[in-house]
């Protein structure tokens, strides 16, 4: 299908990190054990490299063929409506922030917060119907899961023994 | 025979694995339905909640999620216009227009026969051919295996995606983050970089939650205020007449959907498009033309893709090697389980495959039961918000990821897949060859070195091989062929070949 014939914004830079990582990649399993021998544990993964670094090169020519934008400035704050948007950086922000509290403030406590900022960032009805959302979901995903399923959800170690 | 008998009903007599193929088959079907949720995701996470069951209860659950999920896609495609799972892309084609009509009860009611009569074309070619090609598996040498991963990968990348190296590049990715941590061989440490984290591996279910899960719920937060449409719904059982009328399509259409899924890689997507194509080409004089509403454009892709699950089933519990992405998900729980997908595994465990045909079957059944209730209901519930499943698919993917080691570094690799997850489907890249990679690029290692160990280390033994033996010399032009029409070669051959006129 080459019916993209406009390169979509931030791509070349995309196309030339793939290129990167997949070098980087390659120099990585080198390292492992070289070329000594045709069965060592360096050699599969020499041959995935290297294909991704084939893959790369046709990648990166096939975008920079394609007809770019305008100008930088245009590509950039396209790159932020259409490929990343503050919306998606909110989240993905609100996604770290809660698997970096998970561990400490445990399940129960960080999935309400995430569940709340992020029902109350998307949705924006009131505080009250988001609360009891979150309450309700979290409730759901507590007796399925810990309960029916019987998984163990990371307890924190703020507060352990708590709840 | 008879104890094949005796476990194919295992799943048939117990209450409790009734109960749970049944409530399976059920959440499959709003599992596909509700577009953002797919039955890849579903499995993947679910996969990490029953790992600690017995897995004659977790294959329940899974064979009702897959059958349902399969079939849910068709019912947004008619009633919203929006495929719930990319298996329904051809089934909206047709499905809408006949919607728009105030027949939308009527095509969910043939659709859902039509999914059931497919489901078990698939499902009998499983039980037939499963034990043939398993015998068939056991001459299989390393090579052999090295050859059908390869060819699955390949398929994958090329069936689907905006371009061939995409495709290629993605299925490489995932070998290489297969290949992270000990080497299975030597126990020499690749690309841990000193790391006791690595050393262990990249857990692939966090991989996969992290492609599936994360980076698909921040490509839908793009469509985050999609306006739903009402449909009304009379009449839903079919008529007898349509089912007659059609049934002659439906098998041809499961046929061709059990051998796309039976090939390594293809699944459910594309046997209802090629499916769609053939009920294009073969009939002659649609009631309505394609595209405005004939039914022949719904019962094509619908019967194909139900068929495609027990298609996909043959390669997976033969040889080891998934027949779609779910499949791909299946294969690591049994490996969870600690059973080996293979030729071995229906002879190790023959009963597993016999409880795997028997729970297709029922949660076959309970499809139709399913299918054709609920209905109104089901329009309810699928008007849930996107803004409110998307911060619930974060939380259920946290929990699945961390589930599988009680391990909180495995929920940041579960992020970094999906933000590299997303960036890479934004770029028109599929995941889909990532996940297989993860999943093959072991079992691709160990038997190329072992293929190699058997040539003596001599490329030009080890090449020879693979010309010499019938089977061998059989996918190897199966590879080149597919190889060769992927690049600028096959073209200008074809042009050559072709005369002028």
């Amino acid at each position: 299908m080459q019916s993209t014939p406009a390169r979509r914004p931030g791509e070349l830079v995309f196309a030339v990190a793939v290129l990167l990582f997949s070098l980087a990649a390659f120099w990585q399993a080198y390292e492992i054990s070289g070329f000594d021998g045709l069965t060592e544990p360096g050699v599969f993964p020499m041959l995935a490299t290297g294909t991704m670094i084939v893959a790369a090169l046709f990648i990166l020519s096939d975008t920079a063929r394609r007809r770019p934008d305008a100008d930088t400035q245009a590509v950039t704050r396209r790159f932020f409506v259409d490929i990343l948007p503050i919306r998606h950086m909110v989240l993905i922000g609100l996604v770290l922030a809660y698997l970096l509290l998970l561990p400490m403030l445990g399940f129960i406590v960080s999935s309400a917060l995430f569940l709340l900022a992020a029902f109350q960032y998307l949705w924006r009805r009131h505080v009250l119907v988001t609360v009891l959302l979150s309450a309700g979901a979290l409730a759901a995903v507590y007796v399925i899961f810990r309960i029916v399923f019987q998984v163990v959800l990371p307890e924190g170690s703020l507060m352990r023994g708590l709840v | 025979m008879m104890d094949a008998l005796a476990n194919f009903s295992t799943v048939w007599l117990d209450p409790w694995l009734l109960f749970l193929t049944a409530s399976g088959t059920l959440a499959g079907i709003y599992v596909g339905a509700i577009p953002g949720l797919s039955v890849t995701m579903a499995t993947s996470i679910l996969i990490s909640f029953t790992f600690k069951w017995p897995v004659d209860e977790a294959l329940a659950l899974i064979a009702g999620i897959f059958i349902g999920g399969v079939y849910g896609g068709s019912r947004t495609a008619i009633l919203l216009n929006i495929p719930g799972a990319p298996s329904a892309i051809a089934t909206a084609l047709d499905g809408y227009p006949l919607a728009k009509r105030g027949e939308a009860g009527e095509a969910i009611g043939l659709t859902t026969v039509m999914s059931v009569f497919g489901g078990f074309v698939g499902i009998l070619a499983l039980a037939i051919f499963a034990p043939v090609i398993s015998d068939f598996a056991l001459m299989f040498q390393s090579r052999d295996y090295l050859l059908l991963g390869m060819i699955g990968i390949l398929l994958v990348g090329t069936l689907s995606g905006e371009s061939f190296a995409k495709g290629a590049f993605a299925g490489a990715l995932g070998v290489l983050i297969g290949m992270v941590g000990l080497d299975p061989m030597t126990a020499e440490g690749r690309f841990t970089f000193g790391t006791i984290t690595l050393m262990g591996g990249i857990p692939y279910v966090a991989a996969m939650i992290g492609f599936f899960g994360v980076a698909e719920a921040l490509v839908q937060l793009h469509t985050l205020g999609m306006p739903a449409i009402r449909q009304k719904i009379d009449r839903v059982i079919p008529r007898l007449s349509d089912v007659r009328r059609y049934f002659g399509l439906a098998m041809r259409a499961s046929g061709i959907g059990t051998i796309i899924g039976a090939l390594p890689g293809t699944g459910g997507d594309i046997a209802a498009l090629l499916a769609y194509d053939h009920a294009k080409r073969s009939t002659k004089n649609p009631e309505r033309p394609f595209g405005e509403g004939a039914k022949e454009g719904l019962v094509a892709p619908e019967a194909a893709n139900n068929a495609a699950v027990g298609g996909a089933f043959i390669p997976m519990l033969t040889l080891g090697i998934p027949g779609d992405a779910v499949t791909a998900v299946i294969i690591g729980a049994l490996f969870i389980h600690g059973l080996k997908p293979g030729p071995l595994l229906l002879v190790e465990t023959p009963h597993l495959f016999w409880f795997t045909v028997g729970s297709l079957t029922l949660a076959n059944i309970f499809l139709l039961i399913f299918g054709l209730t609920g209905i109104r209901v089901f329009t309810k519930i699928v008007e849930c918000p996107k803004a409110v499943l998307i911060p619930l698919i974060i939380v259920l993917s946290a929990v699945g990821t961390y589930a599988i080691q009680n391990n909180p570094v495995d929920i940041y690799w579960m992020l970094l897949f999906g933000v590299v997850g997303y960036f890479m489907k934004t770029y028109g890249f599929q995941v889909g060859p990532v996940i297989l990679g993860v999943i093959l690029g072991p079992m691709m290692d160990a038997n190329y070195r072992r293929a190699m160990i058997g040539a003596r280390q001599d490329v030009g033994v080890f090449l020879w091989d693979f010309v010499s033996h019938p089977i061998s010399l059989v996918l190897t032009v199966g590879f080149l062929t597919m190889l060769l029409s992927q690049t600028p070669l096959w073209p200008m051959l074809r042009a050559r070949l072709r005369p002028r006129g």
